[in-house]
């Protein structure tokens, strides 16, 4: 297991005004002087200056030809991205040019990174968190402005810092409960064990709070998903073409998830939504036990939010009523009254509750759409902004959600009578489970807070 | 003619007491030297044993055959239960002493072992031959040959002691004894890495000066608590302590004369230890608080002498003088003793194996303070660990380990090989993870065993054990076949506020309620064993904690998982690239047994275990290909 020294392109392909091909590991010093022999200089030479940019003739080692003509930097280990020393090439943006310096280097000693391993490397480094690590993964995918922000503040560290107080105020627990059993005759008054359930509680407060924002961080990395449902002909398809053609989305097609339907992914106010079509399923037997409605069944149980189409013209009737309460306890519907435009339609029909009324035609009610769709996903996050840390993975509600579990079962441990040198147990549970996502705890950790905090005499 | 032993034990204090008894017990034949043969023995401070932590420790000791336990029990003058409050598995024995008989009774049963012999030396070098230690050489120029060598000097090795900033500054390895230079230097010669650490001590006054009617008076427990649980020696009378407060007038006085004390005058440089602060420490440290309370303890049945508990300084003798008497009670005292602090020199301990032999110098073994510790408990520890794998090496025998859920000492070996010292290291509850496991009523069932298995008991101590286990056994048995009928047990139930029960209970399902109390269902039953005792303790705590102790056995066992992955003493950790820098430096300084002692070092993330297994893997694999042996 010997570490190699690996390369790759830090900018998507395609056509660019610059690209960034970087190069990582011991390897890294003599890859460049085989490429740049001017700048790495010859094996002995002192190496290049740190974390300096230099103009720099790029040459393909195999025949002395000419690259390119473009900017080297080198930043030695541990203080890189990685923590290995680290070069990078700044070149014009062609994807032939990026190929063939690509196969300079690979010739050179360096081999073709895998997905991430850049990242990878940076993690077993130690120079990120898992949480951070996560995040520039998040970051690369992000497809709005709302997941862009959140993952930017946790590669910053946003998440990492806030789950590394958490745990830190656990520590701090520990050591309260510790001082209460360590030194309890000690001249500082000894702790009483009513202030340890008080930190607890307040604890498990916060824990909850940052649990609270982990459906809504969890959908800003996936998107939310939105199902058109109404009887045919209520303007679904207008609908959908509208709020992603006007998004100019990425539309896929992605094999296994919806061979069936189009999934759209497609940012609303901002915020990311995944938006499906039902054309595809048009002909299959569609429609809830034959009320009439169409919708992307298999999609209704996993919908985030669902939008009942009806039209205008043909007004609200008993098909949308009965469907309206078998779902609107489970998901939020939106009553979408369509095709307002139409001269048939009629203002006069009676509004149905927190209904949007719209055309797609003349675009009236279209903004009103997308506002509601995220207000009503992303309530939380537009209320406390993208700084503020959320939870974005699975792992890491796990994680929190157990923290949150055993300091409560610690606070019931204690009104059970259960005494304080066991029910610690449960907090050094609940930090285990934090410190996995930002790194362990030592008793060194709580010793020092015992020290720190109380007048401890002998 | 040539003295020649299996094992020389140099040093009369805590943990060469132990060490040399330990190996005595074995079978080795032992020498115990030491400068003064009347200070065997000799409490530096305060002489007091036990505490939270460290009276478990002092109970593991005895539980081991060690002289500790017994050596308290027949000297203290005042004992409480620390933490009666808390829960039982964190209470912790302290008992006050009277030196001159701790220091009696260790003399009389170190002469109980035939195989250990004593000898009155000051010891200046070290016989080494083909880098192994083959013996001692006395100041007089005396060899004394032996397999392997145990070093136990404290604080004496270029102790130095100061009262005040300028002026009062002695060579001394404790007050008014020789510190010891030359060891020092022939140790430092050797290569090892080499520190310096403080630590201080309070003045002792006269008790004929004191107004106890303006002090509180606080009396030990009564009953006969014992430290030993196998050898029965008698308990003499019993004292009470007292106890006052420092006012303003002495934090008026520490304040204006900060400058003057050796360790705020800059005089002294070693780190010194933060649970045990001086005086000056108190007061710049906590200067909101209005008083600190003082702990007046006598030091022996027939001295009026008492040791001023929480105000350990190294001011001048005339701040000292006056600060006392600014103490409620003190305002006529006379000083018997005056406080100091002292230097000394250490071996950090990461150059220790888990046998506590030095690494790369075979049969050189250290403990007690000179490995960066502190504290007679944590002493004695160490001496008994040395003691046993000393004589075991020299027998050819596997090493006595001690692993962390198995007992404080087991903690206590390892954080100081795995993590090293950057403060003088006692011990305390919250260094171990398995508290609940390690507790002072169940020391004898959890050590007991091993020692007697070791060879390390004699018949009295055997049958001891056999009949504590038993009793144990007994206990456990009942509460499984007892049963209780509703109509029985029901009135007293609600007499203690406990729910009363429809159908009937076994006594296990009883005792599991912890305002039951068991020993008076033993007396609604004719056939139940002694409820009264520590056995019936032991067991009800054991089961009170219940579930939770279900989970540190589990974690325990995980652990023990880990430890099952060897690492070996040779492994390149340099070479192992998939790992962070700082994790190979704190490893090849390390050198951990296994992956457990691996993942406990500051600095080795979980990361670095999980490449460190493939490493090790890769590593094993290729030797074996080489054909080479690993
Ligand atoms: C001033 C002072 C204050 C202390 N305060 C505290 C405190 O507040 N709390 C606490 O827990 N602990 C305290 N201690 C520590 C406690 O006394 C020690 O930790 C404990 O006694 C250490 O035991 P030991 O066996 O390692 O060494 P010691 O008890 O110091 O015994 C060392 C022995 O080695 C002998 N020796 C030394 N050099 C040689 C040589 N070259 N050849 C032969 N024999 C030699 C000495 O004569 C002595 O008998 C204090 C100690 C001192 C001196
Ligand atoms: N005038 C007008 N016609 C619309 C509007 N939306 C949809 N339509 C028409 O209504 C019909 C049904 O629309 P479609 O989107 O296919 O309905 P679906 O069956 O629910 O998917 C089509 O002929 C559309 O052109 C609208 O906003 N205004």
């Amino acid at each position: 297991m010997e570490v190699d020294t690996i390369a790759a392109p830090a900018t998507p392909p395609g056509r660019g005004a610059l690209a960034v091909v970087r190069v990582s590991g011991p390897g890294a010093l003599s890859v460049l002087r085989s490429v740049a022999p001017k700048v790495g200089g010859s094996a002995g030479d002192p190496s290049p200056t740190a974390r300096m940019a230099v103009l720099a003739e790029l040459k393909d080692p195999r025949d002395q030809r000419l690259l390119d003509r473009g900017l080297v930097t080198f930043f030695p280990g541990p203080a890189s991205y990685t923590g290995e020393d680290l070069v990078e090439f700044s070149v014009h943006g062609s994807p032939l040019l990026v190929s063939m310096l690509m196969d300079a280097l690979v010739w050179a000693g360096a081999r073709r990174a895998e997905a991430g391993e850049f990242t990878r490397r940076a993690y077993l480094n130690g120079k990120l968190d898992l949480v951070r690590a996560e995040a520039v993964a998040d970051l690369i995918d992000a497809e709005s402005p709302a997941a862009h922000g959140v993952a930017v503040h946790q590669v910053e560290g946003g998440l990492s810092l806030r789950i590394a107080r958490l745990r830190s105020r656990l520590v701090d627990l520990e050591a309260l409960v510790m001082h209460h059993v360590d030194f309890p005759d000690e001249d500082d008054p000894p702790v009483p064990i009513s202030d340890v359930v008080a930190v607890a509680q307040e604890l498990e407060g916060e824990l909850a709070e940052l649990l609270a924002s982990a459906p809504e961080g969890e959908l800003l990395r996936e998107g939310a998903l939105v199902v058109l449902a109404g009887r045919p002909n209520a303007g679904k398809s207008s609908l959908y073409n509208a709020l992603i053609g006007e998004e100019r989305a990425i539309v896929t097609d992605e094999a296994g998830t919806t061979r069936d339907a189009l999934e759209a992914r497609v940012s609303l106010g901002g915020y990311p939504f995944r938006m499906v079509d039902t054309a595809g399923l048009r002909g299959e037997a569609v429609g809830v036990e034959k009320l009439g409605i169409e919708v992307a069944e298999r999609y209704l149980e996993r919908a985030d939010v669902i939008l009942l189409c009806f039209a205008a013209h043909r007004g609200w009737g008993e098909e949308e009523e009965i469907f309206l309460g078998r779902w609107s306890g489970r998901v939020p519907v939106i009553p979408v009254r369509t095709q307002i435009d139409r001269p048939e339609a009629g203002r006069d029909g009676a509004r149905i509750t927190d209904e949007v009324a719209l055309s797609v035609r003349s675009g009236e009610g279209l903004g009103e759409v997308r506002e509601r769709l995220s207000e009503l996903v992303y309530a939380g996050l537009a209320t406390s902004g993208i700084e503020t840390p959320v939870l974005t993975r699975r792992r890491q509600r796990l994680a929190v959600e157990e923290a949150r579990d055993r300091v409560g079962e610690f606070c019931r441990a204690l009104g059970r009578g259960v005494p304080a040198e066991a029910a610690v147990l449960e907090v050094r549970d609940a930090e285990a489970a934090l410190g996995d996502l930002v790194g362990g705890v030592t008793t060194e950790d709580v010793l020092d807070r015992v020290f720190r905090q109380f007048c401890i005499g002998k | 003619m040539e003295l020649g032993f299996d094992v020389v034990v140099v040093g009369g204090g805590h943990a060469g007491i132990e060490a040399a008894s330990a190996s005595a017990r074995l079978g080795c034949r032992t020498l115990l030297i030491t400068p003064d043969l009347d200070r065997i023995g000799q409490m530096s401070c305060n002489p007091a044993i036990g505490g939270l932590a460290k009276g478990v420790v002092a109970r593991e000791v005895d539980a081991l055959g060690g002289v500790m336990g017994r050596a308290t029990d027949a000297s203290r003058i005042h004992f409480k239960m620390l933490n009666r409050s808390r829960g039982p598995a964190v209470w912790g024995p302290r008992a006050q002493c009277d030196r001159g008989l701790y220091a009696r009774a260790v003399r009389r049963i170190l002469d109980e072992l035939p195989r250990l012999e004593i000898l009155q030396g000051m010891v200046t070098g070290l016989r080494i031959e083909e880098g192994q230690v083959r013996g001692v050489i006395t100041r007089e120029g005396e060899v004394v040959a032996a397999g392997r060598v145990i070093v136990t000097t404290g604080t004496f090795l270029r102790g130095r002691i100061h009262r005040g900033a300028r002026m009062g500054t002695v060579p001394a390895g404790r007050d008014g004894e020789a510190p010891s230079v030359e060891l020092a230097e022939v140790l430092e010669e050797l290569g090892l890495e080499m520190d310096r650490f403080k630590t201080g001590t309070p003045p002792r006054v006269d008790g004929r000066t004191v107004d106890f009617s303006r002090l509180e008076r606080q009396d030990g427990e009564e009953g006969d608590f014992r430290f030993s649980g196998l050898v029965e020696e008698r308990i003499p009378p019993q004292l009470p302590c007292w106890i006052t407060w420092t006012g303003d007038g002495l934090k008026g006085l520490v304040q204006e004369n900060l400058e003057r004390s050796a360790i705020y005058g800059g005089a002294l440089a070693g780190k010194g230890p933060r649970y045990c602060p001086s005086i000056e420490d108190k007061i710049v440290r906590f200067p909101d608080n209005p008083r600190h309370q003082v702990f007046l303890e006598p030091e022996g049945l027939h001295s009026r002498e008492l040791y001023v508990n929480g105000l350990s300084t190294s001011l001048p003798p005339e701040v000292q003088r006056a600060f006392l008497r600014t103490i409620p009670g003190l305002e006529r005292v006379r000083v018997t003793r005056l406080g100091y602090a002292i230097e000394y020199d250490y071996f950090p301990p990461h150059q220790l194996r888990h046998t506590l032999e030095v690494r790369g110098m075979e049969g050189l073994y250290f403990a007690g303070q000179i490995n960066g510790t502190t504290g007679y408990e944590e002493a004695a520890g160490q001496g008994i660990v040395a003691g046993f794998n000393a004589a075991l090496a020299s027998q050819g025998r596997e090493p006595f380990l001690l692993e962390r859920d198995e007992a404080y000492l087991g903690v206590l070996v390892d954080d100081l090989v795995t993590k090293g010292v950057d403060e003088p290291y006692r011990l305390f509850t919250s260094r171990a993870e398995f508290r609940l496991l390690l507790r002072q009523d169940n020391a004898v069932e959890r050590l007991g065993p091993k020692a007697r298995d070791l060879g390390a008991l004699g018949e009295r101590e055997m049958s001891a054990l056999e009949a504590g286990l038993a009793e144990r056994a007994a206990v456990s048995l009942w509460l499984d076949e007892s049963r209780f009928a509703p109509e029985e047990v029901n009135a007293l139930l609600e007499e203690w506020g406990s729910t009363p029960i429809s159908a009937s209970l076994s006594g296990r399902e009883l005792a599991l309620r912890p305002e039951v109390k068991v020993e008076a269902l033993g007396e609604l039953c004719q056939d139940a064993p002694d409820l009264t005792g520590e056995a019936a303790m032991a067991v009800t705590v054991a089961l009170r904690y219940g579930g939770y102790v279900q989970r540190e056995k589990a974690r325990a066992e995980k652990l023990r998982q880990e430890a099952e992955f060897r690492l070996g003493e040779d492994l390149p950790y340099r070479e192992f690239e998939t790992l962070s820098w700082e994790a190979r430096v704190k490893l090849s300084k390390v050198r951990p047994a296994h992956l457990a002692q691996a993942g406990r070092i500051p600095g080795v993330s979980p990361s670095d275990l999980q490449n460190l297994i493939l490493e090790v893997r890769r590593y094993r694999g290729s030797r074996v290909a080489k054909g080479s042996r690993v």
